[in-house]
């Protein structure tokens, strides 16, 4: 029995398996309730994860190794966002004043608030490090991530909190200082809350959706470029 | 067909990345490297080929998937950062507030009026 505990263990397959039935329970059970936009369907399929986990005594060292051969396709999906970025270039040619004065400005406070708040209550470099592409879509963050030395995971729960939080600032804000314009929203849903941001960008309306994903692309290539430099200016 | 030959397109943009990332050392991911010259080179040869946009098309859909695994962790390292959680909460709840007030407000003072185009209706925000 424990030998064929230990055989289903090493077996990348049993990972990409569990992995893949994970994330489609998770969908279902995001849409079963009602698409919360509190909580993420990502979230909801890492529960599932952690639960059968837990249920199979699996090792989640061990489980990450495995399904590293499912992961390894994040490089060329990575690779792919350079398509919509290419189908956007109206919107910069257009806008390249606005984008080229706020964008890079935004990119950086959007990781700066947050990586001094956390320098100031006293946490060690390595979460500031995993703080710091909190804005920034998951791909392009775990590049960041790997460059500056955080840790991934604490990163990619900073990610989801930002997101969701991104979207309720902007819903409170944008009604205290009345404003409408969806261009606006979506550009700041985009670039403050990555693909949650954008996903709910996409419900304001098409052309909230495509300033979002504008403003998603652009942090993350900015913020590829720019944190890794900032920290190696810095000596952190 | 045509999925493979866009799949390999960006497993060759991922290796030049790959190339230049090392040979430069830049500090960079070798992915972003190869999005960066994918985007260069569309640009420059102004159309979009059919394959690259078809293995986009299905890898994009995927990245959520792909993430999981990895966002799994964060119930595995709660032990690992005690003591730093409420920072942690405390940075990102209000350096995301503070990030999304100064992104509002800038847009609001440097984005030009829209056109007197057909606007699109806002329901929710």
């Amino acid at each position: 029995m424990s030998a064929l505990h230990a055989s289903l263990l090493e077996s990348p397959i049993l990972a990409i398996a569990l992995t893949l039935a994970a994330y489609l329970g998770g969908m279902a059970l995001f849409e079963r309730l009602g698409r919360p936009s509190w909580c993420p369907a990502v979230l909801i399929a890492a529960v599932v994860t952690a639960a059968l986990l837990w249920l199979l005594d699996l090792d989640y060292a061990e489980y990450r190794r495995n399904a590293g051969w499912l992961t390894l396709l994040l490089g060329p999906a990575t690779v792919a966002l350079a398509v919509p970025l290419y189908q956007q270039r109206h919107h910069i040619r257009d806008l390249w004043r606005t984008i080229l004065l706020c964008l890079p400005l935004a990119a950086l406070l959007a990781a700066f608030y947050s990586v001094f708040l956390v320098w100031l209550l006293g946490a060690p470099p390595e979460i500031m490090a995993s703080l710091a592409p909190k804005s920034v879509t998951a791909p392009i963050a775990i590049g960041i991530v790997e460059q500056i030395g955080g840790s991934l995971s604490l990163m990619l729960g900073g990610l989801l909190i930002t997101g969701v939080l991104s979207t309720i600032f902007v819903a409170l804000l944008a009604r205290l200082m009345k404003i409408t314009d969806p261009r606006i929203l979506g550009f700041v849903l985009g670039v403050n809350g990555h693909a949650i941001g954008t996903i709910r960008a996409f419900e304001i309306g098409p052309t909230a959706g495509a300033f979002a994903s504008l403003g998603m692309s652009l942090t993350g290539v900015f913020s590829a470029l720019f944190l890794p430099l900032a920290w190696r200016l810095l000596g952190w | 067909m045509t999925l493979l030959r866009g799949f390999l397109w960006l497993l060759g943009f991922q290796l030049l990345g790959q190339l230049i990332v090392e040979l430069l050392s830049l500090p960079i991911s070798h992915a972003m490297a190869g999005l960066l010259l994918l985007l260069a080179w569309l640009l420059v040869k102004g159309r979009l080929d059919e394959s690259v946009a078809t293995a986009s098309q299905a890898l994009i859909p995927l990245l959520a998937m792909l993430i999981m695994p990895g966002v799994v962790g964060i119930f595995f390292v709660i032990d690992e950062f005690a003591g730093h959680w409420l920072a942690v909460v405390v940075a990102l709840a209000v350096g995301t507030g503070l990030s999304v007030l100064t992104t509002l407000w800038l847009m609001l003072r440097l984005m030009p009026r829209p056109d007197s185009g057909p606007s699109e209706r806002d329901h929710s925000a």
